[in-house]
């Protein structure tokens, strides 16, 4: 029996009209077809994708519809659609995957495309669950028919591709690994297929390659692989090379155990790409080299710390490659762009080359510095600005990573030069001087430790030149802000030299206010680099001596965040506008009032304007109905801080904001700065916050029940139970039974995590550690009045406890919670759990590994805990 | 999906703009702030130890080792910090500076009470002292110098050098016992002051120098508070000896003798206790002082407390300051004793004088051992009296709690139980160094109460003074015992072989005494006549 599809081409055209009201309707009809009856949806829009008669515009639009079936951004939304996939009648879904099946040997190239991505969207539903086991199978049989056209090829190496990209290694059998890899391999063949085929084949293995651990272990396999690719990247087709070098990439980071036996080769390949391969291929093969370093850059950072762990391999690539690398290196440099726009998102040969030779320079240190500095030497002077500029991108890339020892004197000698270029004719050498000297004061200024190119004698001159070039053309002025930034930046907590910038910081500080006035860059780059460097000027200045001026600034920009109200608004993008400038606005208050706030003497500034700030806060939240600024909420978390319990009479106001923004699901980050400034309310009111913990308790449990938020959000929730419990203390007892049960729930999710995945893993060790602060501040909130309602959820928190001791990959801060919590069970619940912890064995080997341990801080709590538990069981 | 690859092997550029990372920075900071303030909370409240359920002794013994192994380096770290704190207070000037001051104060004396090992070589390592005398200058607001001297105080109670570091507060802390300081300024010098006293005799004698024992004496001289009996207890530290002149000193402030015998006569037993010390020493060190006490009818009011009592703290001092006066003068116990014999300037009650073997019996039966000792030390300066006294004694419910307690209590109290027995069976030599008569009837029903297995112990015993008490009250049985059963008895217990122990004894004494007793009872006819 066959379920009849339905006609919808028509809609799936109106959908795509010029005319909006027929867009409107044919959306609608549509989405009520999909609400109404999404298996026959699904199907219809299949029949639509397969059918060769249907206009390719219906085709297409069938295509995307049915990949947003089943697989959204938003992670809530894509378990709904996968439930609701999985609850399909099994017949209609084979019907379905038939369909798509047969489509990828379309003769139209879109639908054989367009079925390739849903295929792979419904094999990462179906594959790891095992209900499409024939997938495999079928694909490989469309590469092995001696008949199989080669467009269907084409599509069937696609189709592995995206498959491939979607599911993980664990999902296929080796058997299947082997005929997948082989397929692919023999795709790559010149002689035996056309470019379309080899192209799709060697897009294939960049997804197959995480596959093929077992292959790359048997040598014999591994050459015959490493040798197609490698001829591959020779292709005719610049495509196709291009293809072939991302492969290499991709090798250099998952294999790069077993390269040593191709170096040689790659070297030669690459370095031929480098020189005369079209940029797109050139790109790659510097990024080899980039992703070499990263290994090394990781092998070597893993190997300091004296852990006894054996650390993987460390070949020397790059230290062995490095006479003929850096040659090559620093001709990419001279191959800037005319034209070239100074966007952060502008990538290029030179560009690409001198990060490379960046990360080259943190790989081998000293190294680099003979291999460099002749280069600069001949370049720096000459009359072709792009000597010049190279040569001083070749000096400032390698800045990261040779020693002080090494670097200090040709910085010092360097240095009055680069400080007179910044006059240079040339803007790009302008831009690039600017960004050396924030290098520069980035490495080589360090006062704390106790070397900085920067003395009393020259820091005069070197302000005087910075601020100068603060009027030079934006993209100029805002690398100068950078130094700037990093100028400031060296002398926080540099002890007495942090009065050396104090003279000049009203200066200082008027040049950034008019760098952020000015009109004439794209975009807002420059005011928000100048204000980001404002911030870091008066962070970390000499709050003694600068408490004058940061106490006239913080006027100055409670004035310019007013004015903001009063921008005209008519667009969307007036709209974004007003946004931007006065998150950069709130930004500068959220700093002046953290610095303000932490010295008794300074304060008093803060409190006396405290009313004022606090309306303009409420203003911008106005300003934006339909969600709240995010900045004003961080700058919100400083003030309660610094008023303390007075915080309390802006409560009544701020609260609906409080609301809109944990119920804001869409920009999560706005939901998880509000959690997080709700805990800094709860330290400044203590109990004063229990008239609305009832409604900010519910919203959060909301939160938490639901799919919609982003999982970011949820440990930061879990921390602010405990937040709240800290500060109504004996008054949590009306939710603790809701709280635990959900902690409890989590706890369990916790447990059942994929180990392998090491996002999720992240995630995993974030949710335990703050269900752990949860428990604390519970505990710690009921230790004077209600420890007793503990008693029967201190069985699961032992449980929770244990299991987190039996994971071997829990990072350090959960154990460290996990220990405190245990302790605060002990210290507050007391003689009922005594047996309790008699019978949890795993306490005491728990503790004495964590007392083991180099981390001081968890020592400490492991200590207490200790203590806390002795105590109990002597008495 | 669509573009696999080409986007995905761009890296950041090494020339980036500042403005984005530095934003994200600087976001991440907030919440790494905030939750840096959440864990300082909850540490906060792990180490608040008030509230929790410690009941009883033992709950809070066990705290305070824990409080040493877990807390110990927070604290001291967190001392460190409280002293950096008032040192920037104490530097700091004008408007608010004063209330930094005893905010910091405030902390640092909240560190040092905090537990029973408070951190004090860490705050004078830390440089407290210097700022702790500069907070006690003169002119300083009343909760700067309680505070201060609340520092000082506990610091004092330290480990000796712990307590020599005062040294340079001393001056400023006298200055400020003095009548224009508050009642609690004075009280928390006195306070500082008393344990300083307490550590020894040398800085007993530089408090003595700066004068320090005029002001503190007369703070004892209003009728009550615990400026009094803090006072009290810090002059009685002073005056402890063995030197006497502090003593001496005290009893020529105006009025102090009068002042003492009031409060002994008030009914505040906490301060009744202090002042008792007080005359404890007085009445150890200083005739005059003893003199002046008797006069004043001191023991009358030792009796009475003696009588009404029941405080261990009370009863110790009260019980040494009356053996004090009675055996530096056995006629004023006579006094007390013999009630119906008028004396010239005392008027007693017989009740009471009755009541007072009653009392010390009543101590004997304490549990304390040290008022067992008291007791027992007073009533053997009473049996040294008169044949009046040592009838008293004897027929008093005293005598079977003696015999017990010579042969069941610990060393020194059977020895003072010892001399008490002893006196009670001889007439007190006048002058002349003739051998004492023996009360026979004393000896034979204190003999018949089992007491000579005590003595012979004490023969055994390798204290000098014991033995020879031992072997006299031997004499005493060999020589005094009717029809000659003294050696049988002595024999019984084992007498001889005790004896024959000092016969190459290296004190000569006890080497001549034990042989000639042995020669003259235990001799070659001894045993003839069976």
């Amino acid at each position: 029996k066959q379920l009849m599809a339905m006609e919808i081409t028509q809609f799936l055209l109106a959908a795509q009209s010029a005319d909006a009201r027929v867009r409107t309707e044919a959306e609608g009809s549509l989405k009520q077809f999909q609400e109404q009856n999404l298996p026959q949806f699904l199907l219809s829009l299949s029949f639509e994708l397969a059918n060769n008669e249907k206009p390719s515009e219906s085709r297409r639009l069938a295509g995307i519809l049915l990949k947003n079936s089943l697989d959204a951004k938003d992670s809530g939304r894509k378990e709904l659609l996968v439930k609701q996939w999985c609850a399909i009648d099994l017949a209609l879904k084979s019907q379905i995957k038939e369909l798509l099946l047969r489509t990828i040997g379309s003769s139209v190239p879109e639908a054989r495309h367009t079925s390739a991505q849903v295929i792979a969207k419904v094999a990462s539903i179906e594959v790891p669950q095992k209900q499409w086991p024939e997938l495999v199978g079928s694909l490989l049989s469309n590469m092995t028919q001696p008949e199989s056209p080669a467009h269907l090829k084409q599509s069937t190496l696609e189709t592995l591709g995206y498959v491939c990209e979607e599911i993980s290694h664990h999902d296929l059998v080796q058997d299947e690994v082997n005929s997948v890899l082989t397929a692919v391999v023999q795709g790559m063949n010149q002689a035996a297929n056309n470019a379309e085929v080899r192209l799709a084949a060697t897009k294939a293995l960049l997804n197959a390659l995480d596959f093929s651990q077992t292959n790359f272990e048997n040598e014999m396999e591994r050459s015959y692989i490493m040798k197609m690719v490698c001829e591959t990247a020779c292709a005719k087709e610049a495509v196709i090379r291009q293809a072939a070098f991302e492969c290499l990439v991709s090798i250099a980071s998952t294999y790069y155990e077993v390269l040593e036996q191709y170096m040689q080769t790659l070297f030669e390949l690459t370095a031929k790409a480098v020189k005369e391969d079209e940029e797109s291929v050139a790109l790659q093969a510097v990024e080899f080299w980039s992703t070499i370093c990263d290994e090394e850059i990781d092998r070597q950072e893993y190997d300091s710390p004296d852990t006894g762990d054996s650390s993987p391999p460390h070949s020397g690539f790059i230290e062995k490659a490095l006479p003929h690398l850096v040659p090559m290196l620093l001709e990419t440099l001279e191959k800037q762009e005319e034209d070239q726009d100074h966007e952060d998102d502008v990538w290029n040969i030179s560009m690409a080359g001198g990060t490379c030779l960046g990360l080259v320079a943190r790989t081998v240190g000293d190294g680099i510095v003979p291999l460099v500095m002749p280069f600069v030497e001949v370049n720096i002077r000459k009359p072709n600005w792009r000597s010049r500029e190279a040569a001083t991108y070749a000096f400032g890339s390698i800045l990261e990573g040779p020693t002080i020892d090494k670097l200090a004197p040709m910085v010092a000698a360097g240095l009055e030069f680069l400080l007179t270029a910044t006059k240079d004719e040339n803007n790009h050498v302008r831009d690039t001087t600017a960004w050396t000297l924030s290098r520069i004061f980035e490495f080589l200024h360090t006062p704390d430790s106790g070397f900085s190119v920067i003395s009393p004698q020259n820091l005069p001159r070197i302000v005087g030149v910075l601020l100068e070039s603060m009027k030079d053309v934006p993209n100029v002025a805002e690398k100068v802000c950078g130094a700037i930034y990093n100028l400031a930046q060296g002398y926080e907590d540099a002890g007495a030299s942090s009065s050396l910038l104090s003279p000049y910081l009203t200066e200082i500080i008027q040049h950034l206010l008019a760098a952020a006035e000015r009109t004439d860059g794209p975009e807002s780059k420059l005011r928000s680099a100048s204000y980001e460097t404002l911030n870091e000027v008066v962070r970390c200045s000499n709050l003694l001596e600068a408490s004058g001026i940061i106490g006239q600034l913080l006027p100055v920009i409670m004035v310019k965040l007013g004015q903001t109200m009063d921008l005209q608004v008519v667009s969307t993008e007036d709209r974004e506008k007003q946004a931007e400038l006065q998150a950069s606005l709130c930004g500068v208050l959220q700093v002046i009032i953290q610095k303000l706030s932490s010295k008794d003497e300074t304060k008093p500034i803060i409190m006396q304007n405290a009313d004022q700030i606090m309306m303009l806060f409420l203003r911008v939240f106005g300003c934006h109905s339909s969600s709240v600024h995010e900045e004003a909420m961080l700058a919100i978390g400083a003030l309660a801080y610094a008023t303390g319990a007075e915080f309390a009479k802006y409560m009544p106001e701020l609260f609906k904001y409080l609301q809109t923004g944990l119920q804001n699901f869409e920009e999560y980050q706005v939901c998880s700065i509000t959690v997080g400034v709700i805990g800094d309310i709860c330290r400044a009111l203590d109990d004063k916050i229990l008239p609305f913990c009832d409604q900010i308790m519910s919203l959060l449990i909301q939160n938490l029940q639901s799919d919609a938020l982003h999982r970011s959000v949820k440990p930061p929730i879990f921390s602010c139970f405990g937040d709240i419990a800290l500060a109504i203390g004996g008054h949590f007892e009306r939710y603790v039974a809701t709280a635990l049960q959900i902690m409890q729930g989590a706890a369990q999710v916790c447990a059942q995590m994929d180990t392998l995945d090491e996002e999720l893993m992240d995630y995993g060790n974030q949710l335990r550690r703050s269900i752990f602060e949860a428990y604390s501040g519970i505990l710690q909130g009921f230790k004077d009045a209600k420890a007793e309602l503990m008693v029967p959820y201190a069985q699961h928190l032992l449980q929770f406890v244990e299991l987190v001791s039996k994971d071997s990959l829990r990072d350090e801060s959960v154990t460290k919670a996990a220990v405190a919590a245990m302790g605060d069970l002990a210290d507050v619940v007391g003689e009922k759990i005594k047996p309790l912890f008699s019978n949890f064995t795993f306490c005491g080997e728990f503790l004495s590994e964590c007392l083991d341990s180099e981390d001081e801080d968890l020592k400490d709590t492991a200590r207490w805990t200790q203590g806390m538990i002795a105590r109990l069981m002597v008495t | 999906m669509a573009d696999v690859g080409s986007a995905s092997n761009r890296r950041d550029p090494i020339k980036s703009s500042v403005g984005n990372v530095a934003g994200q920075r600087r976001r991440q900071q907030a919440v790494t702030v905030a939750k840096e303030r959440r864990e300082s909370l909850v540490r906060a409240k792990r180490l608040c130890r008030v509230g929790t359920n410690g009941g009883d002794d033992e709950d809070a013994r066990v705290e305070n080792e824990m409080m040493i192994d877990e807390e110990q380096p927070v604290l001291e770290s967190q001392t460190v910090k409280a002293v950096e704190e008032l040192k920037s207070a104490v530097q700091s000037q004008g408007k608010g500076a004063m209330q930094k001051r005893v905010t910091a104060l405030r902390e640092l004396r909240r560190l040092l009470s905090k537990s029973e090992f408070p951190p004090i070589d860490a705050a004078l390592t830390a440089g407290a002292i210097p700022l702790l005398v500069q907070c006690l200058s003169f002119g300083s607001p009343d909760e700067q110098l309680l505070e201060s001297a609340w520092c000082l105080t506990n610091i004092a109670a330290g480990k000796p050098e712990e307590t020599k570091a005062l040294l340079p507060a001393l001056p400023l802390l006298v200055a400020h016992l003095g009548e224009k300081s508050s009642a609690p300024v004075a009280e928390q010098c006195a306070w500082a002051i008393g344990n300083v006293a307490g550590e020894g005799e040398e800085l007993r004698n530089v408090l003595l120098s700066q004068g320090a024992l005029p002001p503190l004496a007369r703070m004892i001289f209003p009728d009550k508070g615990s400026t009094v009996r803090t006072a009290a207890w810090a002059l009685s530290n002073l005056i402890k000896g063995p030197e006497s002149k502090a003593a001496a000193q005290l009893v020529r402030v105006d009025g102090i003798v009068d002042a003492i015998l009031r409060h002994l006569k008030k009914t505040d037993e906490e301060i009744a206790t202090e002042i008792a010390w007080i005359v404890v020493y007085l009445s150890a060190l200083s005739d005059i002082a003893t003199s002046m006490l008797l006069k004043g009818g001191i023991l009358q009011l030792l009796v009475e407390r003696l009588a009404t009592s029941n405080s261990l703290q009370l009863l110790i001092p009260v019980l040494r300051s009356l053996g004090n006066f009675v055996s530096v003068d056995p006629k004023a116990m006579l006094t007390i004793l013999v009630g119906g014999q008028n004396t010239e300037d005392t008027d007693i009650p017989d009740q009471i004088s009755e009541n007072v073997t009653n009392v010390l019996a009543k101590c004997l039966r304490s549990e304390h051992r040290v008022l067992k000792k008291e007791a027992a030390w007073v009533l053997s300066n009473i049996a040294a009296g008169s044949i009046e006294h040592k009838r008293m004694i004897h027929s008093s419910e005293a005598m079977p709690l003696l015999l017990r307690l010579l042969s069941t209590s610990p060393f020194d109290i059977k020895k003072e139980v010892a001399y008490v027995l002893g006196n009670l069976c001889v007439e007190s030599a006048e002058g002349g160094d003739a051998r004492p008569r023996i009360i026979q009837e004393h000896l034979v029903s204190i003999v018949s109460g089992g007491c000579l297995r005590g003595f012979i112990d004490l023969v055994r015993s390798p204290d000098i003074e014991a033995a020879r008490l031992g072997l006299q009250f031997i004499e005493l049985v060999l020589r005094g015992m009717p029809n000659g059963e003294g050696s049988k008895l002595v024999e019984g217990e084992d007498g001889i072989d005790a004896m024959e122990r000092f016969q190459f004894h290296e004190n000569e004494e006890l080497r001549v005494m034990a042989n000639s007793l042995v020669d003259k009872y235990f001799g070659e006819d001894y045993g003839i006549n069976e």
